[in-house]
């Protein structure tokens, strides 16, 4: 009897050895991803702070300037975009950002949703909200051309009247153990509120006009920030990823100590046993 | 020849950073060459084909689509969505590109979301291969 139990239990170390060897590397392989995603998004910095200075610029130098991605309206329909992950197993990452939206969408306004990640498209699928595409189920192979797709349907979306409001909803990564959702507005654009004046570029020529020039780099502008969220996510989401697969790592570790334990007590009884029995019969 | 800085970012990083002779790239109004000591100067990229001349002479071509251009203070910065120098297109790539962009237009008839997004992967396919040949 005891030894079924010893086999039992040395069994169960064995299984929890195995899976522990799985949180590990899933914890390892978040790390790398969430190095990556964030190399990615510095290397894109530059790019984006450009095309945001002059748009700042051509705000600032010219007064009587107007552009239709700038000029508030009356607000009646809204477009969130909601990236989430692929996958589970990542903490609070993906409740967290349903969590968010939902939030969002308590006023009753009328939505579309464009989900990024499979998450959010079932989530979207599940709540019968009027989703905008979804061509981007899956969040791990969003690349840059992608985002410009995006930008390029909502801005149309927004140009046509399809929605007077754009706000992209995604996960910041605060730090490696803090990764907080946050909504941001793409459409309208606010004029941003440092209007750093810089040495003013009043005589700059814009060709062929400040408007034309303005509104032909704001695709440009939100598709970067849209990869900037997306980066964020990706980054936040293996940050998390990481996270509770750590705690689940060390859980393990525990779990076997606890199980040695059982099982060298189970073994010693057995000997014990054992002898006794000898002992008892070696008497007669 | 007096040159001139130009620094070429893309969102997958630097393309560029150096001294050239000119720059010439498709604006969204047309073809613009930029020498040393222009004017300040502010325009929005088309899609087409961009070289420059750099200071020793040698002429580069590449698919620049998308983005801006801003010379201030003899300092060009031409920020690209796509830049690609001629030798790193990939012509079958491109050309697979082009034939699926075409099918999809084929397809697309009336859906003018379709219609938009085709037409321009169809745009950025012909730019390539014209940049190539």
């Amino acid at each position: 009897m005891a030894g079924a139990s010893m086999k039992d239990i040395k069994l169960r170390i064995r299984s929890v050895e195995s899976t522990m060897q799985i949180t590990k590397a899933m914890e390892l392989v978040a790390s790398s991803k969430l190095r990556k995603a964030k190399e990615r998004q510095e290397r894109s910095r530059p790019y984006f702070t450009g095309l945001k200075e002059t748009l700042i610029e051509i705000e600032s130098n010219s007064s009587d300037f107007v552009s239709p991605y700038q000029k508030k309206r009356e607000v009646k329909k809204r477009c969130l975009i909601m990236i989430a992950g692929d996958r589970g197993l990542a903490g609070g990452y993906n409740s967290n950002i349903i969590k968010a939206v939902t939030e969002k969408m308590q006023d009753g306004m009328p939505v579309c949703i464009l989900p990024i990640g499979k998450r959010a498209v079932d989530f979207c699928a599940r709540k019968g909200v009027e989703i905008l595409t979804t061509e981007f189920a899956e969040a791990g192979c969003i690349s840059i051309p992608d985002c410009f797709t995006i930008s390029n349907l909502v801005t149309q979306g927004y140009l046509s009247g399809q929605f007077d409001e754009v706000s992209i909803i995604y996960t910041q990564f605060v730090s490696m153990l803090t990764q907080t959702p946050k909504a941001e507005s793409l459409l309208p654009l606010k004029a941003e509120g440092s209007r750093k004046q810089r040495e003013s570029h009043t005589l700059v020529l814009y060709e062929p006009s400040p408007e034309e020039v303005y509104d032909a780099i704001v695709p440009g502008y939100i598709a970067g920030m849209i990869y900037g969220a997306m980066c964020e996510s990706v980054a936040s989401e293996q940050g998390a990823r990481r996270t509770a697969m750590d705690a689940a790592s060390k859980n393990a570790a525990e779990m076997i100590e606890d199980l040695s334990l059982r099982y060298n007590r189970a073994r010693q009884g057995a000997i014990t046993q054992e002898i006794t029995e000898i002992v008892a019969g070696a008497e007669h | 020849m007096s040159t001139f800085h130009l620094k070429i970012s893309t969102p997958d990083g630097l393309a560029f950073d150096g001294k050239v002779e000119r720059l010439r790239v498709r604006m969204i109004d047309g073809d613009v060459c930029l020498l040393a000591h222009h004017t300040d100067y502010v325009s929005a990229v088309g899609a087409g084909e961009a070289a420059i001349v750099t200071a020793d002479g040698q002429t580069k071509s590449a698919a620049c689509i998308g983005g801006m251009l801003a010379m201030i203070h003899n300092e060009a910065n031409l920020i690209a969505t796509t830049f690609e120098w001629a030798d790193d297109i990939d012509l079958e790539r491109a050309k697979r590109a082009k034939e699926k962009a075409e099918a999809r237009i084929a397809a697309a008839k009336n859906d003018d979301k379709e219609l938009m997004l085709a037409s321009a992967k169809l745009q950025r396919a012909l730019v390539r291969i014209h940049v190539k040949h």
